[in-house]
């Protein structure tokens, strides 16, 4: 099965980068990992947290999504070849590459108290104001206080959707809900087929 | 708590820019506050009036204007552009606001070729020879006067778009009425006298090279310098691959940096990025353009700055150094990578509407390919040069050398397949 798997890499800059598996690598939702002791359990994100020279420091496993976040300045080509093994392993093992969420903790029952807050943004706020565009956001989840979403329609794609998310929702989020300590866009935007900004020139 | 010091960066993107994430993840990595602006609003821009602001860039006076009102509230401490036009607007509103920049004559300049053409002849820079023409003349008597083989070109159009050679006069006259088609096309010709007007120049054979560079006080200095190695000799100019460092012997990679300076001298450019393309024959380093913004698409994935390791100076981009330069910031490393490096701006396959790209993990998949990006979507029409100016994406390597970068560049783009169908 794993040389059958195909996984796309999409730098975003030189600390982050989404990987587009070709089979669901987690379909319970999302899961995020924000150290190697939270990765405990799922062996895709203990493999990557394993990385020799990578320095990771997060990783968001989403249906086909694995989305890795390092310190280290080291290339994402050969960390991402390192990557792209962990999560081949990980499939051919034949066992959840990656953990079911856990029970709610005091932790998670935060998250759930945010995530209510979120949503309600996202609903009487946000989604509101990106429609104007023909675009949506979805709120994904919340873990450990980051806030996991997906752009639709007109922001899936859009040349100004990073703008969209740091300076609209990101923003709007710290004025509201300034318990959120980040944002995380797990979309994949190659697959938009009608952003509402299409960049063109050169 | 008082929040930490942290210097207001006024970043100019126009919402059909491919720099979006570059510039705007880059800031946000040195912590410093962005105002982004745009020529159109974001739907955000009520609820956070502090970080996006809708200027006017076909009117840089007034974006100075609606700077100044804006900077009175949320004082900003450098500019950024992205592009040749929002270059003219930011150096409208660095004199506004006395923040580092270029005077806006030379940013003006730099952004018209017949302009700058002049400039650069006038101050002995070697430029072909050229003369302007009106699109409302005659071609058939124009193509009787003209020296061939020579290249006509729209004066302010960005990725070789409408560039043309001709060979013969039938060419001259071909490539005319072609150009003008795309002046006369409603966006292009109500932008005012440049686009009732073609560039005539002299062909100039010879390889050519792109220089990235960073003007500080009117000094150049070089960032990199890119071979193409596929020969751009017309009769349209759609550029393929970059690579740096470039194969040119070191007193041709000398003469190209000297004419590149004083190109920048003779514009007047006194501060930020500077993106050039020049030819270098037996003759001469000759100026082909030179634009006062950054590498254009996607290409500056191509350039990181410093040597691995950690720290301040490790695996900086040409976009956290513009920043920097822009907000006074100390510049941690302007030596690039010690590793060859490499760009290929996908050629477009042909006129069609895309449906489908196949290919990209085989391509993804030749040693030294770092990333393939598509970047046009599923339906958006390809319009081939010189009509067009859209690049299906982008592939980027590196390696040891400059060939291998080159070869693993090919065999990638090889290995893609797009499929597409007929226009309605």
């Amino acid at each position: 099965m794993s040389a059958e798997v195909r996984i796309t890499a999409e730098p975003i800059d030189n600390g982050r980068c989404k990987f587009l598996v070709s089979e669901p690598v987690h379909a319970g939702g999302v899961r995020r990992f924000a150290s190697p002791d939270e990765a405990r359990g799922s062996p895709l994100a203990e493999a990557i947290f394993a990385i020799s020279g990578a320095d990771v420091s997060e990783v968001i496993v989403s249906g086909n999504l694995v989305t890795v976040v390092k310190r280290s300045p080291a290339p994402w080509p050969g960390v991402g070849k390192a990557v792209g093994q962990a999560i081949r392993a990980a499939l051919a093992a034949g066992q959840p590459a990656v953990a079911s969420k856990p029970a709610a903790t005091g932790s998670a029952t935060a998250d759930d108290a945010l995530y209510e807050r979120v949503a309600d943004l996202f609903e009487s706020q946000v989604n509101p104001m990106v429609a104007r565009h023909g675009g949506r956001v979805e709120l994904i989840d919340v873990q450990d206080a980051v806030v996991m979403v997906r752009m639709a329609g007109g922001c899936q794609g859009c040349g100004m959707a990073d703008v969209t998310l740091r300076q609209g929702i990101e923003a709007m989020l710290q004025q509201h809900v300034p318990d959120v300590k980040g944002i995380v866009d797990i979309t994949d935007h190659t697959a938009g087929s009608n952003p509402y900004f299409a960049a063109a020139k050169k | 708590m008082l929040r930490p010091y942290s210097p207001r960066l006024l970043l100019l993107l126009p919402t059909v820019t491919y720099r979006t994430v570059a510039f705007v993840e880059a800031a946000r990595r040195l912590g410093v506050d962005v105002t982004v602006a745009s020529e159109r609003p974001s739907t955000f821009e009520r609820a956070n009036p502090t970080g996006l602001v809708t200027l006017d860039f076909a009117d840089p006076a007034h974006a100075a204007v609606q700077a100044r009102t804006f900077a009175y509230a949320h004082p900003v401490h450098g500019i950024v552009a992205v592009d040749d036009d929002t270059a003219v607007v930011a150096a409208a509103i660095a004199q506004e606001l006395g923040l580092r920049g270029n005077p806006s004559a030379a940013a003006a300049a730099a952004r018209d070729k017949h302009q700058q053409r002049q400039l650069l002849a006038a101050a002995g820079v070697a430029v072909p020879r050229f003369e302007l023409r009106a699109i409302a003349a005659d071609p058939d008597g124009l193509a009787h006067g003209a020296s061939y083989p020579c290249v006509l070109k729209p004066l302010r159009l960005s990725a070789s778009r409408g560039v043309v050679r001709a060979d013969d006069p039938p060419g001259f006259v071909a490539a005319f009425r072609r150009i003008k088609a795309i002046l006369e096309q409603p966006d292009l010709a109500e932008c005012g006298d440049w686009a009732r007007h073609v560039l005539v120049e002299e062909f100039v054979p010879g390889r050519e090279v792109a220089v990235e560079g960073l003007v500080t006080r009117g000094s150049l200095r070089v960032l990199a310098m890119f071979d193409k190695p596929d020969p751009l000799d017309g009769p349209f100019f759609e550029e393929t691959i970059y690579v740096t460092p470039s194969r040119l012997a070191r007193t041709a990679q000398q003469d190209i940096a000297a004419c590149a300076q004083a190109a920048v001298r003779a514009l007047g450019l006194r501060e930020g990025p500077i993106h050039a393309e020049i030819r270098h024959n037996d003759r001469a380093a000759w100026l082909i353009e030179l634009a006062a913004r950054p590498i254009g698409g996607r290409c500056s994935g191509a350039l990181r700055f410093g040597n691995g390791g950690s720290g301040l100076g490790a695996g900086v981009s040409l976009e956290e150094l513009i920043i920097r330069h822009a907000l006074g910031m100390e510049l941690p490393t302007v030596e690039r990578e010690h590793q060859a490096s490499g760009v290929m701006m996908i050629p477009v396959p042909g006129a069609g509407v895309l449906r489908e790209v196949r290919g990209v993990d085989a391509a993804q998949a030749v040693p030294l390919v770092e990333e393939v990006v598509i970047t046009m979507h599923h339906g958006q029409m390809f319009v081939p040069w010189p009509e067009g100016s859209r690049y299906p994406g982008f592939i980027f390597a590196r390696g040891d050398t400059s060939e291998a970068v080159e070869a693993a560049l090919r065999a990638a783009h090889a290995r893609l397949e797009f499929l597409t169908e007929p226009a309605d």
